[in-house]
């Protein structure tokens, strides 16, 4: 497979530098094995992809397509029943590279929360409710920023206010924060020192869409302030419009196409991206909305060949039988598609 | 933390009234070291005298002074029922944390154990215990025995909520930032269990008492040590209750319930202290 990165118009400066992550054929599977009864999920199946420097790399599907899988795959916090089964995960910082089911466990545990963070899924939950926020700031932060505690609040407060939010919440207990403030404190908590690396787990979803707006605007703020990369993910088609560089959409486990964003929007390639795109209101627009038949595969007994052939309208003899290889079709776009791409049918 | 107990003293009657009630049994156990009498010497005063000016509390047929009797006999048994409990909760705390966080091979082998100690008849096997220990069936060692019976319960229920908490995502991002397993279990678990363990300790002590009663009431204890449930032991040996002398039962059963009320509601301010959302809970009423 070509990369698209390398080759295709730099997205944002720093674009064309080596990718600071860089996924390849990564497999996730669930694996259960109950009463001799064996069963296995396979969330994330083959999902190769980079995220360049500076970059904010926006990962859509619907729910149980394997986004969260994927992202806890990369991030390392896998256990039993979710193993790994092949392919690599390479974070590139400082130059360093560290690969995440390779490397030896101490060099990933130095590098997380200092330069690989993590906004997790219904990230209210981060700041434990019996605690108050400042003694999440020293459990979690506190160690990776080698100063003395003065010079460490001081970082800390600095950082709270970039968040707009006031150095009182300190010493409030989560419960006495509204859910915006809540969400601003665990996107502090998360970026405090600084990452090179953000992974962030639907962290708007839970809010209305003021607030959303709010907190995206920030989360864009501070991603370009400390010119890190952002992988974001989201089922909110909206967000990644406005918030993302690139989109990779995910069906079934597996990528399914990927491109800048705005393109992807314009010119959708897959017949899933397609319907995806479709169904977005659209201004002045009266047509009913007509759903996509049938309902994504069960993941532990996928269908053969393209996932998505039973649900798809150009759907062929080919599609039931061989997957479709996510390729390249332009510059910095991918799809996996034989209707887009029949050459690639063997 | 003066403050704090400052404000709760002014601010919450349930510790205020608690502190009182457990104020003046340990005040009552206190003064067992002013006493003019040894708590094993007998006949050192007129027996079955009503309370009255000389003997607060009237005299047993023992010829002991209810009073001072008394003195010896809550010490020893608040000191049992903390004994039990302290040594009662670390096991449980550590064994309920431990097998719900770590989960697997670890929390088979501890919830067997587990188990094994809830399905146990605890009342035969104490009554077993003193009579293969007899003479060497000291309070302490019976405390002892008792703890190690205790925490089962408690222990699965720590573990329940350790289970859950182990899911939520402040545990992952602990585990994330490179938070080690005793860091995660000690900073971000156990404040999130205290309240619970606080209402479980009452129970326990509850528990422990009672069963210390019970056992030696019936003499299966070190009689010669003076508890509560030792003094109702000696009433009925003398059948104090149809001689009429009420005071020597009556006494020690109330000191003993004034006990039980004093812990209660100490438990119940100390889990609002504890347990900020509790504060919350208690403004409203029942959602609707």
């Amino acid at each position: 497979m070509t990369s698209a990165i390398a080759t295709g118009r730099p997205v944002r400066p720093g674009a064309a530098r080596p990718p600071v992550l860089e996924v390849s054929d990564l497999r996730a599977y669930y694996q259960t094995r109950y009463f001799g009864i064996e069963r296995e999920v396979r969330a994330v199946d083959d999902v190769s992809l980079r995220v360049a420097p500076n970059e904010i790399y926006g990962l859509a599907g619907e729910s149980s397509c394997g986004k969260t899988t994927l992202i806890k795959a990369i991030a390392g916090v896998i256990r039993p029943p979710l193993n790994i089964v092949g392919g690599t995960v390479r974070f590139r910082f400082e130059g360093a590279t560290l690969s995440v089911y390779e490397s030896d466990p101490g060099a990933l545990a130095a590098i997380r929360w200092r330069h690989l963070s993590y906004i997790m899924q219904a990230s209210m939950g981060v700041l434990n409710p019996v605690r108050r926020v400042r003694s999440s700031f020293i459990d979690f932060a506190y160690r990776h920023i080698a100063r003395p505690m003065p010079a460490f609040w001081e970082i800390v407060v600095g950082h709270l206010e970039r968040l707009h939010l006031q150095p009182e919440v300190l010493d409030a207990y989560p419960h006495e924060l509204s859910g915006g403030m809540r969400q601003r404190v665990t996107i502090a908590l998360a970026t405090v020192c600084r990452p090179e690396f953000i992974i962030a787990d639907e962290p708007t979803t839970a809010l209305d869409v003021v607030v959303q707006k709010g907190v995206l605007a920030m989360i864009r703020e501070v991603q370009r302030e400390l010119g890190s990369s952002l992988l974001f993910v989201t089922h909110d088609l909206a967000v990644h419009a406005n918030l993302t560089d690139r989109l990779g959409i995910m069906y079934a486990g597996r990528l399914v196409e990927e491109g800048p964003t705005a393109d992807v929007f314009r010119e959708p390639q897959h017949p899933y991206t397609r319907h995806l795109i479709a169904s977005l209101p659209r201004i002045g627009d009266t047509a009913p909305k007509k759903g996509l038949g049938g309902a994504p595969p069960n993941l532990a007994d996928p269908p053969p060949g393209c996932r998505f052939h039973p649900r798809c309208p150009l759907a062929m003899a080919v599609c039931r039988e061989q997957n479709p290889p996510l390729v390249a079709i332009g510059p910095d776009r991918r799809v996996a598609c034989f209707a887009v791409t029949p050459e690639t049918a063997s | 933390m003066l403050t704090i107990l400052r404000d709760l003293l002014r601010y919450n009657r349930e510790f205020a009234a608690g502190t009182a009630l457990m104020a003046f049994v340990l005040i009552i156990s206190c003064l067992s070291f002013l006493s003019p009498y040894s708590p094993q010497d007998i006949y050192l005063v007129p027996p079955d005298v009503p309370p009255s000016w000389a003997y607060p509390l009237g005299t047993t047929s023992r010829g002991q002074d209810t009073f001072w009797i008394l003195t010896f006999a809550i010490r020893n048994t608040l000191l049992f029922g903390f004994t039990v409990a302290i040594i009662s909760r670390i096991l449980s705390l550590i064994i309920g944390l431990l097998s719900g966080y770590l989960g697997g091979a670890v929390d088979r082998v501890l919830m067997s154990i587990n188990d094994t100690f809830i399905v146990i008849p605890l009342f035969p096997i104490l009554v077993l215990f003193y009579f293969v220990m007899r003479d060497s069936m000291t309070w302490a060692l019976l405390a002892l025995v008792m703890a190690c019976l205790g925490w089962a319960y408690d222990a699965r229920l720590i573990r329940s909520i350790t289970m859950s908490l182990r899911t939520r995502e402040f545990t992952e991002s602990g585990i994330f930032s490179g938070m080690t397993t005793r860091q995660i279990v000690t900073q971000e678990h156990l404040p999130y269990v205290l309240p619970i363990m606080f209402s479980t300790t009452m129970n326990n002590m509850n528990w422990s008492i009672g069963l210390e009663v019970t056992l030696s009431v019936l003499g299966f204890t070190n009689i010669n040590t003076p508890t509560i449930g030792v003094m109702i032991y000696w009433a009925n040996q003398h059948t104090a209750l149809v001689a009429g002398i009420w005071w020597w039962i009556f006494f020690p059963v109330a000191l003993v319930v004034i006990t039980f009320i004093g812990l209660f509601l100490l438990a119940v301010s100390m889990n609002e202290y504890i347990d900020p959302r509790s504060r919350l809970s208690r403004m409203g009423g029942a959602p609707s």
